[in-house]
């Protein structure tokens, strides 16, 4: 049996014994590209079902719509999908009781964003590539936390050195930086994308909704838009766990992971080894999250 | 017929753009928007007149992002406005689709109507000149023929060029102030007569037919939670589409002086709803969700005869969570909305 016929007929046990009251996976659009989020409430609802190349989505951001909530909860992760399990485990957001998680070794993803795009007629270049960019640079495809695991263990796929292109980057003087980011974040257009699909992004109240006091301005002028990415990143240090939605979902193409890669390298480097969202121990904190005497600050 | 030939296009520009300020669709590096000409950097920037359409909408021409209203300063004895921002010098739109055409008639029925005159929104729009580009071929993810726009005749355009397929554009011009573009730019038009281009049937149809009557009916149907279970509440959908308006006004102070701005504002952030006292009304998003599509296909509908959807496909192109907002139409028509 499929990946997707396992999945279905575990999504039916759940919900049939009432283990779970839905169950989040993907259905597939009119498009062969088109794979989106579906919650199955009911037993019948569970044949919309499916995975496949394009089910790429961190289902895990979407456990915050029930936080404050009782229903317990059947997931599909991947790899980076799970460690956002435990990146809302160990920030509190959710009791592991309240879920039932079937993990799925992934072969990685192909971007049903990009597909749509090439297909819009909007593209003078076709953008889609046989694996998404995020994927390029999986080090985690097997789930790290799951109740039942599906499909053949997977090497990771990163190829290379792992941090090149922040490592260029850094090779740039501090003006040449500068007018690098500059240039990607004057195109911000404030949609707030990369962090309604950031399942590290689960404040109750966004420092970016604050109104008393407001302290970021809503202008979309650089040093707005600057403002707010450069407070995004730093509360994502240690927090990342790297599955990439952010830039993906970007509808100007900001390449944010490469900002969020820096900081998972300099927290590798100051406060590690380590790598977030990697194993669930329970009442672990992550580096950054508590103070410790002997925390680095010479690079301060 | 007149007849515009396309490698004049640049000459054709930098003309008008001697006396307004021009705004064409073009490929900026990542982006595809409407940006002034003066703006285009040959290196870098393509035209996209060919394209289906840009991802950017030309809303911005005339309720730009964010728009400085005016400056003030604190003086003896209160406060004094040291300058009101209007902008009232003349603009030329170059190239925009019936869809996004559309969606500007539908700001105008926000903005001018109903006793209600935006100033500023005013001041661009009296001073805009429009040349709309005739949709031959519809995207796979265009209705506009739903929403009652017609793509070959594009409504309130000054003047209108149709691609033939040929290295002319046909050139019609539609007003007064169309005829006058005609005159300025009497040097780069030819008389030639061009068969008209064939046009494609829309792939993508839906139904409006009684959806704002039935919308009214399920405001509290259990269905709005599981339509809007992918939404992630971001502002793509808002911030892509060529006639949402909404907006903030805000300020920023220095010291004893400032100025007042307005910015884009989407019914999708938690803090569009959110009151003086704390209580927010919309806190979930499927009441968010709910309120975005009751607007486009229920409340404008009711209050200005017209859809605040005009089917250009962009929302279902960019959406993260795959919704599509045709998908909402055919749902208010056949889903069963009672519990």
């Amino acid at each position: 049996m499929d990946i997707t016929g396992k999945i279905r007929e575990i999504a039916a046990r759940l919900l049939q014994n009432g283990e779970v009251d839905l169950f989040m996976a993907w259905e597939k659009g009119d498009l062969p590209f088109q794979s989106k989020p579906f919650f199955a409430r009911r037993v019948e609802d569970v044949e919309r079902i499916i995975f496949d190349e394009y089910s790429i989505h961190n289902l895990s951001n979407a456990l915050l719509k029930f936080r404050d909530r009782q229903e317990k909860i059947g997931l599909v992760v991947k790899g980076c999908d799970s460690r956002g399990v435990v990146r809302l485990l160990e920030d509190g957001q959710i009791e592991r009781d309240r879920l039932y998680i079937v993990g799925v070794c992934c072969p990685g993803m192909k971007d049903p964003l990009q597909a749509m795009r090439d297909y819009s007629g909007f593209n003078r270049n076709p953008e889609a590539a046989p694996l998404a960019a995020k994927c390029e640079n999986c080090i985690q495809p097997n789930p790290v936390i799951y109740d039942e695991l599906l499909g053949e263990e997977q090497p990771p796929r990163v190829q290379g050195e792992r941090f090149a292109r922040v490592r260029e980057l850094e090779q740039l003087s501090p003006d040449e930086r500068y007018r690098f980011f500059e240039d990607i974040l004057s195109r911000c257009i404030r949609c707030y994308a990369c962090r309604q699909a950031c399942v590290a992004c689960n404040c109750r109240t966004c420092i970016f909704d604050e109104t008393k006091p407001q302290w970021v301005g809503r202008e979309t002028s650089i040093s707005d838009n600057m403002m707010y990415h450069l407070v995004r990143a730093s509360h994502m240090a240690g927090r990342c766990i790297e599955c990439g939605e952010c830039e993906r979902v970007c509808p100007v193409n900001i390449p944010l992971m490469l900002i969020n890669q820096k900081l998972i390298k300099d927290v590798d480097n100051f406060f590690g080894p380590y790598e977030a969202g990697m194993q669930y121990v329970e009442g672990a904190k992550p580096p950054l999250s508590v103070y410790q005497e002997n925390d680095p600050d010479d690079f301060i | 017929m007149k007849v515009l030939n396309k490698n004049k296009l640049p000459a054709v520009f930098d003309k008008l753009a001697q006396q307004s300020e021009l705004f064409v669709p073009l490929q900026k590096k990542e982006q595809s928007g409407f940006y002034s000409w003066k703006s285009f950097d040959q290196a870098s920037d393509q035209l996209a007149l060919d394209l289906l359409n840009v991802y950017l909408p030309p809303k911005q021409v005339l309720l730009p992002q964010t728009e400085k209203m005016y400056s003030f300063r604190q003086e003896e004895g209160g406060v004094a406005i040291s300058e009101v921002y209007e902008e009232s010098q003349a603009r030329v739109i170059f190239g925009i689709r019936a869809c996004d055409l559309q969606a500007i008639n539908c700001l105008d029925q926000a903005f001018l109507t109903r006793g209600f005159v935006d100033e500023f929104y005013k001041a661009r729009r009296d001073n805009t000149t429009i040349v709309a580009s005739a949709c031959y071929k519809p995207g796979a993810n265009c209705f506009c023929s739903s929403m009652g726009v017609n793509p070959l005749e594009p409504a309130g355009a000054d003047a209108i060029i149709r691609d033939t397929g040929t290295e002319y554009f046909i050139w019609e011009a539609r007003t007064p102030a169309g005829e006058e573009l005609s005159r300025q730019l009497a040097e780069f038009l030819e008389e030639k007569e061009l068969p008209l281009p064939q046009s494609q049937a829309f792939e993508r149809q839906v139904d409006m037919e009684g959806v704002a009557e039935k919308l009214s009916q399920v405001f509290s149907s259990p269905l709005w939670e599981e339509l809007s279970d992918a939404c992630q509440t971001c502002g793509i959908c808002t911030y892509l589409c060529p006639s949402c308006y909404c907006f903030d006004i805000q300020v920023k102070n220095q010291g004893e002086a400032g100025y007042r701005f307005r910015c884009w504002d989407s019914c999708m952030y938690g803090e569009y709803t959110l009151m003086a006292g704390g209580h927010n009304p919309r806190a979930s998003a499927t009441e968010r969700f709910r309120n975005r599509f009751l607007h486009k296909l229920e409340f404008f509908n009711e209050r200005y005869g017209m859809p605040l959807c005009t089917g250009c496909g962009r929302c279902i192109i960019a959406c993260p969570a795959g919704i599509d907002i045709s998908k909402i139409i055919t749902a208010a028509k056949e889903a069963e909305w009672s519990a």
